[in-house]
């Protein structure tokens, strides 16, 4: 499965980004399997680029296609079953339910289509440093804390690409390493392309392309 | 939702009740019908025209109809020796498929000489009544028919003098009637007239008391049996106040629904974030309406089974406190009301899943 954009920016840019971006207005294809690095200064979009892949945004323009399917065509219901089966993302705001505990945010997504039992929430939380806060209320944690509970709800689904805003932006490097080498296992074993961006180049990712925007 | 239900139910009671107590012959009611006649029109020919019996005939609550002819010559009569009377009567003519009590000797011929009349039995009671203070003999029905009665008709073109014997009572017909070649021949032979217009019409419907029979009849100032249509009239109010009753509760439970959607509207609202992020996260927004509405389907199913409830304790007692468990009516609620309470549940979940649906596809 092939995500793939094309001549894509955002409405909001002028086509002057174009010239000094590797992504905006280019015509790229990721696969599954690639390590796709993104480096983006503040202000470059990308967070933009992240919302528009995960289909949360239609302001751009280009295109951008799933398989064959481009997905501005897409539906409310499609979108959900794309959300549920093939894209899983970690947003750069997190997105947790403040008034629900860790684990109950936790055991949201991984109800809707279960990759993983029940236990691996433990186990994944335990390996991040934060198995003791599963009982705690989302909006009591840190916000490293919070961003360790989005990354593992990220990867309690199936998914074809993994979209990574910014995910170790209230990490220590320890922290993020474990984070990032967890990330990397799951992804082996639904043989996933991750697209990681960041403000700036993270040595223990082992991109196989690397693009500034 | 009691309310409504509650109308309904009294709505099918009222029908049952007065649609089987009514009087039948065959399945039919027979009245007779008679122009008012008032101050204003007193002076004007108040007589049925062969146009107006065709115009009642086509009505659709209307059968059949046919004249009540009258006699346009005097007729005197007299019961000779056995009762010293005589007076001066009126007879008619009706069609027989309109009268209740048909003997086959209910015939005649020309020049033949004796004449059979079909009597009111009303008119035997009034007899009786009035007998004895006159010293005549009372009558009952059997003797009354081997009384020979002399009828001395006198017209402008000659006279005759026919025997008439009573060959029958009617409770229908309040009237002397004759077998209608009779009088048709009667009156042309002795008045030199045909005998076209009637004062009165016999009509024959399904239901006297159809009150679309009834709005007709008001309409064309017709005056009918008070009696036979009592029902008709009273049926015909109750069904009014019966039905504001339900047009009522049908508003109420309109204001109730649209309160109830503004409550789930305000719900939804409030928890817009929350549904919003799982959206977001790959929850199908027709799944979670549908969850939504699940939600709410107890209430309105307890709502409605509660109503229906209350409905069938109502009924009951109505059915044995105030009607003494009358046979024509059921101590249950009629199916069409259980119909309905299930309809309204339907309806009641339809709209509020479309509506949660709405407004989180509006949310997406």
């Amino acid at each position: 499965m092939q995500l793939r954009i094309q001549q894509l920016l955002p409405v909001y840019f002028d086509e002057a980004r174009k010239s000094n971006s590797d992504i905006w207005g280019k015509d790229l294809s990721f696969s599954k399997g690639e390590m796709i690095k993104i480096v983006a200064p503040s202000g470059s979009g990308k967070t933009s680029l992240v919302h528009f892949l995960y289909g949360m945004r239609q302001d751009y323009n280009g295109s951008i296609l799933y398989g064959d399917k481009n997905i501005k065509q897409f539906g409310a219901e499609d979108f959900a079953l794309h959300r549920k089966d093939n894209i899983s993302v970690v947003f750069q705001d997190l997105r947790l339910f403040p008034e629900q505990t860790v684990g109950e945010n936790l055991e949201i997504k991984r109800q809707l289509n279960p990759f993983h039992p029940s236990e691996k929430i433990k186990e994944m939380a335990e390996r991040l440093g934060i198995g003791n806060k599963l009982q705690s209320k989302a909006k009591i944690c840190s916000y490293g804390e919070q961003q360790r509970v989005a990354i593992i709800r990220s990867l309690l689904q199936p998914f074809d690409f993994l979209l990574l805003d910014e995910p170790f932006s209230h990490l220590d490097n320890n922290n993020s390493e474990k984070a990032m080498e967890l990330m990397l296992e799951e992804a082996k074993q639904r043989e996933a392309c991750i697209i990681f961006a960041d403000l700036e180049r993270i040595d223990y990712f082992p991109y196989t392309k690397l693009f500034h925007l | 939702m009691l309310l409504l239900l509650c109308s309904l139910q009294m709505f099918i009671n009222i029908q049952q009740l007065l649609t089987r107590n009514s009087i039948r012959k065959n399945g039919s009611d027979f009245v007779s019908i008679a122009k008012n006649i008032t101050n204003e029109n007193m002076g004007k020919d108040n007589r049925f025209s062969s146009a107006d019996i065709a115009e009642l005939k086509a009505q659709p609550f209307i059968e059949d109809a046919a004249p009540l002819i009258p006699n346009l010559f005097r007729v005197q009569a007299s019961a000779g020796q056995m009762v010293n009377f005589s007076s001066d009567i009126f007879i008619e003519a009706l069609n027989n498929n309109f009268i209740d009590t048909v003997p086959p000797t209910f015939t005649w011929v020309e020049n033949q000489p004796t004449l059979p009349v079909i009597f009111s039995s009303e008119f035997l009671e009034m007899y009786n009544v009035f007998a004895p203070s006159w010293e005549l003999p009372q009558l009952s029905p059997a003797t009354a028919t081997n009384v020979a009665i002399s009828l001395h008709c006198e017209g402008k073109l000659g006279e005759r003098i026919f025997i008439a014997r009573i060959v029958a009572f009617s409770d229908r017909v309040n009237s002397i009637l004759v077998p209608e070649n009779f009088l048709e021949w009667a009156n042309k032979t002795l008045e030199g007239q045909d005998s076209t217009k009637s004062s009165r019409v016999f009509i024959k419907t399904k239901d006297a008391n159809n009150s679309d029979l009834l709005k007709f009849l008001d309409q064309k100032d017709y005056r009918v049996n008070k009696d036979k249509t009592m029902f008709g009239r009273s049926k015909q109010i109750l069904q009014g106040i019966i039905t504001g009753l339900g047009v009522f509760g049908l508003l109420v439970i309109l204001l109730a629904l649209m309160l109830f959607s503004f409550y789930l509207q305000l719900v939804i609202a409030r928890s817009k974030d929350n549904l919003q992020l799982l959206l977001t996260l790959g929850y199908s927004p027709a799944w979670l309406s549908q969850n939504m509405a699940k939600q709410f389907m107890p209430v309105y199913i307890f709502v409605v089974l509660t109503g229906l409830a209350l409905t069938q304790v109502m009924q009951w007692s109505f059915h044995h406190f105030v009607m003494y468990d009358r046979p024509e009516l059921s101590s249950f609620v009629d199916w069409v009301v259980i119909a309905a309470a299930i309809l309204l549940i339907i309806l009641s979940i339809i709209t509020n899943y479309r509506l949660v649906k709405r407004l989180l596809y509006r949310m997406f």
